[in-house]
């Protein structure tokens, strides 16, 4: 409760400061940098979604302002119609277009991305100004506040409208980015294959995010048009996205108030440079700021020697360039360059990044408290182990070009069996596995699942059909807590629409979740590290991690590639016992391992690849003495079995 | 050959190693192991430069080489073949090992001629590697890249070889070879510390043996000692 306060508190006071600002201050002038700050608050709110959360250079966002701004000019001039439609329009504008780039685009990765975003900007620019006939093209377009319900919108009254808006658009945001949806956006950035794995549709939300990212772009553009009342095509071009960037990195990735820093330094940062007096003190403090960090750095050791230098050099060169420079303003590139350049060096995690840190330590506010877990009877009841064919390959082939990595394998797994998957490096299994979860398509062949056909080459379809796996090399979000990359992954607990996220009518439905998710910790008891990020985990409990949350997915199937793989001792008895109670659930498992004594331990039946052919396959006591599998596999004879030994006798 | 005195590493706010102390005598086997987050393969990293240990000394035939880069380090004749091998996927087997010799070959003329003996001498040793020379390192099996992976490391002739789990994520058969690999290259007389899970299997081949625990060492000795301490015995040998 305290933490909400804390939180919430600040949040209220920061914005009931502001509102009672035009009741102090007369000066229009403040007033208009006020106005802006609010606009460039929910701009880069916007474009925190897609370079924050998604993590994804976008280059474009200066043109959904654009387009939002032209729209609702538009919409005023030559429909005439007032200030609701046209902001609707604009918002609309950005959703939309913002959505149909992103289709395409968001096929891309890294660079690609980039291009594909200064591509759209540049044509944006190029149509608004080249549509003479409907923007006025170079000429520029006026126009004139409309009325809100029939008001006539005054300064003072136009600055509430873009505060409430902000206000607004900083709850939902804020609610949606603590939801399913939040944690969604982060986890795909950590990693897509797992997040398509564990039914969550990845490529479906990272165009959600970005027209939602573009929708407030064209939000901000439509209040753009009515604070300067005059647009040109000119004012949307990459100087304006340059600044953007450094408005997001400068106020830190990932927080609304970031986002807030970011748009006040990028207001002040014009009347900065317009004085030349001020911009010397200023240049001095960053300076002096500089300095102070990289020299307590040093001597804390926690910053290497170029992370301290390089900041003072850009910052001493701007206070230089202060001195010498008659007029700041034409030197306005080079200095957001060396701002940049410091920032990105000095403060990768932005002003708010630091400050979060630096509170946190000051007030140790706790964590919210978790709920006791939920019955695992109740949410993952027992199943009937009945021993009827859940999945059945039929003559199954997937070649790579000239190689057959899997020829022809026919296989049934029991319901409520664990069915070992052995067979030396290269003889097919871990393609065999991601043919299954939808990784790969099959070449020929058929798969199964209680008698209805698996969708093909899709992980997300596939695991929307009830199966679930684990990856070899772990694709843990790594980001994200424990609890969190169970609640990524819990299937049937999230009901609540979009809307109702929005406006934080979905808690109780979290804190369901949140128990649920802590009793699957609990089974493979990690519950007490639940708020520990996975990247902070030691390795074994990663391991375990990525058991806990594939069956979040309440999976009829759970693939296991190599769950004891570069485990000690202790932990392969600790894996092993985890695994015997996921199997009393009556949950069948496909299991690749490399460990004999652990398949021994856990099969009732295995099957042997070599060369992606089935070389033999029964009881793990069968295939043990299987002359090939002892020729192709095991290497010698099997010798009686040494209880609790895991090793492979060397030669 | 190598010593390690009272090193201190880890990452960010978090130390993993809280002063580990060992030693690796010219010509020997030592062994590591423990269990997982004890610290062993951040020992590795911390020695080979890959991580800067925050304390302590790592000295390397009698010179003092902790904080500087890998690569000097590299140079210097420590060669480190990582966990989870990290070949070079689309370059060749041939390409692979001559990049393990980088450090010691002319950059243009007579770049061949030169690596021709240490290539020759790998290839002896692995003789499935000189039938894929020219395949690209990833169309190989798990196996296959771990003795490319060791190859490498060789064809820099170093003074010292850190191994880090071998027979990570390899079939029992393949393990098996790797061992042997191990012993062979003790044979050779090189200089080697091996980090393994398979604790029983590398004490057979090892001179001397660390266990660490919570990011230091926990006990030490010969694994005839190690093997009648019934802690040992227990916790990792099963």
């Amino acid at each position: 409760m305290k933490r909400i306060l804390l939180l919430r508190g600040a949040e209220l006071i920061v914005f009931a400061f502001l509102a009672t600002i035009p009741l102090l201050v007369v000066n229009p002038y403040a007033l208009g940098l006020l106005t802006l700050l609010a606009i460039y608050g929910i701009l880069l709110i916007g474009l925190d979604v897609t370079v924050g959360y998604l993590g994804q250079v976008n280059l474009a966002h200066v043109a959904f302002l654009g387009l939002g701004a032209y729209a609702a000019g538009l919409v005023v001039t030559r429909l005439g119609l007032g200030m609701v439609p046209a902001l609707l329009a604009a918002t609309v504008v950005g959703l939309v277009l913002g959505g149909l780039l992103a289709l395409p685009a968001l096929r891309l990765e890294g660079p690609q991305f980039a291009l594909a975003t200064l591509s759209f900007a540049a044509l944006s620019t190029t149509a608004l100004n080249e549509l003479e006939g409907l923007t006025g093209g170079a000429q520029g377009l006026s126009l004139s506040r409309p009325t809100l319900f029939g008001h006539t919108l005054t300064p003072p009254l136009f600055y509430w409208l873009c505060m409430v808006l902000l206000a607004v658009v900083w709850m939902l945001m804020r609610n949606l980015l603590a939801s399913q949806w939040g944690r969604a956006f982060e986890a795909l950035r950590d990693s897509p294959i797992a997040t398509d794995a564990m039914g969550v549709g990845t490529y479906a939300h990272k165009v959600a995010a970005f027209a939602l990212g573009s929708a407030l772009g064209g939000l901000a553009g439509g209040l753009y048009a009515f604070n300067f009342q005059y647009l040109q095509p000119q004012s949307f071009t990459y100087d304006l996205m340059i600044i953007l960037l450094l408005g997001v990195v400068l106020g830190g990735r990932k927080s609304l108030w970031g986002a807030f820093v970011g748009a006040t330094v990028i207001v002040l940062l014009p009347n900065l440079l317009s004085s030349r007096h001020l911009f010397q003190i200023f240049s001095g403090l960053g300076f002096a700021g500089a300095l102070a960090a990289g020299v307590r750095g040093l001597v804390k050791k926690t910053t290497r020697p170029f992370q301290a230098l390089a900041p003072v050099v850009a910052m001493g060169l701007l206070v230089v360039g202060g001195l010498l420079v008659e007029n700041t303003e034409d030197w306005r590139k080079a200095i957001f360059a060396l701002m940049l350049f410091s920032v990105v060096v000095g403060l990768p995690e932005g002003i708010m990044g630091f400050l979060a840190l630096f509170l946190a330590k000051l007030f140790r506010v706790p964590h919210a408290p978790l709920p006791e877990p939920a019955d695992l009877d109740t949410m993952l009841p027992v199943r009937p182990a009945d021993g009827s064919a859940l999945l059945v390959l039929d003559d199954l082939k997937r070649h790579f070009g000239g190689v057959k990595a899997v020829d022809g394998l026919s296989m049934t797994v029991r319901a409520g069996t664990i069915h070992g998957l052995i067979g030396p490096n290269g003889s097919g299994k871990s393609t065999v596995v991601n043919v299954i979860s939808g990784l790969y398509t099959p070449t020929a062949g058929t798969l199964q699942l209680r008698g209805v056909t698996l969708p093909s080459g899709s992980l997300y379809r596939v695991a929307q059909a009830g199966v679930a796996r684990t990856f070899q090399n772990l694709q843990l979000f790594g980001e994200l807590t424990a609890l969190e990359n169970v609640l990524v992954a819990l299937k049937g607990v999230y009901r609540n629409p979009l809307p109702m996220v929005l406006l934080g009518l979905a808690r109780r439905e979290e804190r369901t979740a949140q128990a649920e998710a802590l009793a699957l910790l609990e089974l493979i008891g990690l519950r007490d590290q639940a708020l520990v990020k996975a990247k902070d985990l030691t390795y074994g409990a990663q391991r375990f991690l990525e058991i806990a949350r594939a069956l979040a997915r309440k999976p009829d199937l759970l693939i296991l590639d190599e769950p004891a793989a570069g485990l000690a001792h202790p932990d392969v008895l600790q894996q092993i016992e985890f695994i015997q109670r996921i199997h009393q659930r009556g949950i069948t498992i496909i299991l690749i391992e490399h460990h004999m004594d652990v398949v021994s331990e856990l099969c009732d039946t295995v099957t042997v690849l070599d060369g992606g052919r089935i070389i033999a396959e029964g009881t793990p006591d069968e295939v043990k003495r299987h002359p090939k599998v002892v020729e192709a596999y095991l290497g010698q004879p099997p010798q009686p079995e040494l209880p609790g030994g895991t090793e492979p006798l060397p030669a | 050959m190598l010593q390690v005195e009272d090193l201190h590493a880890g990452y960010g706010a978090s130390e993993v190693l809280t002063g580990t102390t060992l030693t690796v005598k010219q010509g020997t086997l030592v062994a590591l192991i423990g269990a997982n987050g004890a610290g062993k393969t951040t020992t590795m990293r911390a020695i080979s430069g890959g991580l800067k240990p925050s304390r302590g000394r790592v000295l390397l035939d009698g010179q003092e080489v902790q904080g500087l880069d890998a690569s000097r380090i590299a140079r210097l004749g420590l060669a480190h073949s990582p966990e989870g091998r990290k070949v070079f996927g689309p370059l060749s087997v041939e390409d692979n090992l001559l990049l393990g010799a980088y450090s010691r070959l002319p950059r243009f003329l007579g770049y061949h001629a030169q690596a021709k003996p240490d290539l020759d001498r790998v290839y002896d040793l692995f003789p499935r590697l000189r039938d894929r020379a020219r395949q690209s390192a990833g169309t190989l099996s798990g196996g296959e890249q771990q003795m490319l992976a060791i190859g490498r490391a060789l064809m820099a002739r170093p003074k010292v070889m850190l191994l880090d789990e071998p027979s990570m994520g390899l079939a029992p058969v393949i393990v098996q070879e790797v061992f042997r690999t191990i012993r062979r290259l003790k044979e050779e007389g090189i200089t080697l510390l091996l980090v393994e899970q398979f604790a029983k299997s590398a004490l057979e081949v090892a001179d001397y043996a660390y266990v660490m625990e919570r990011g230091r060492i926990a006990v030490e000795g010969t694994p005839a000692e190690l093997g009648r301490n019934e802690r040992v015995l227990a916790a990792y040998l099963g």
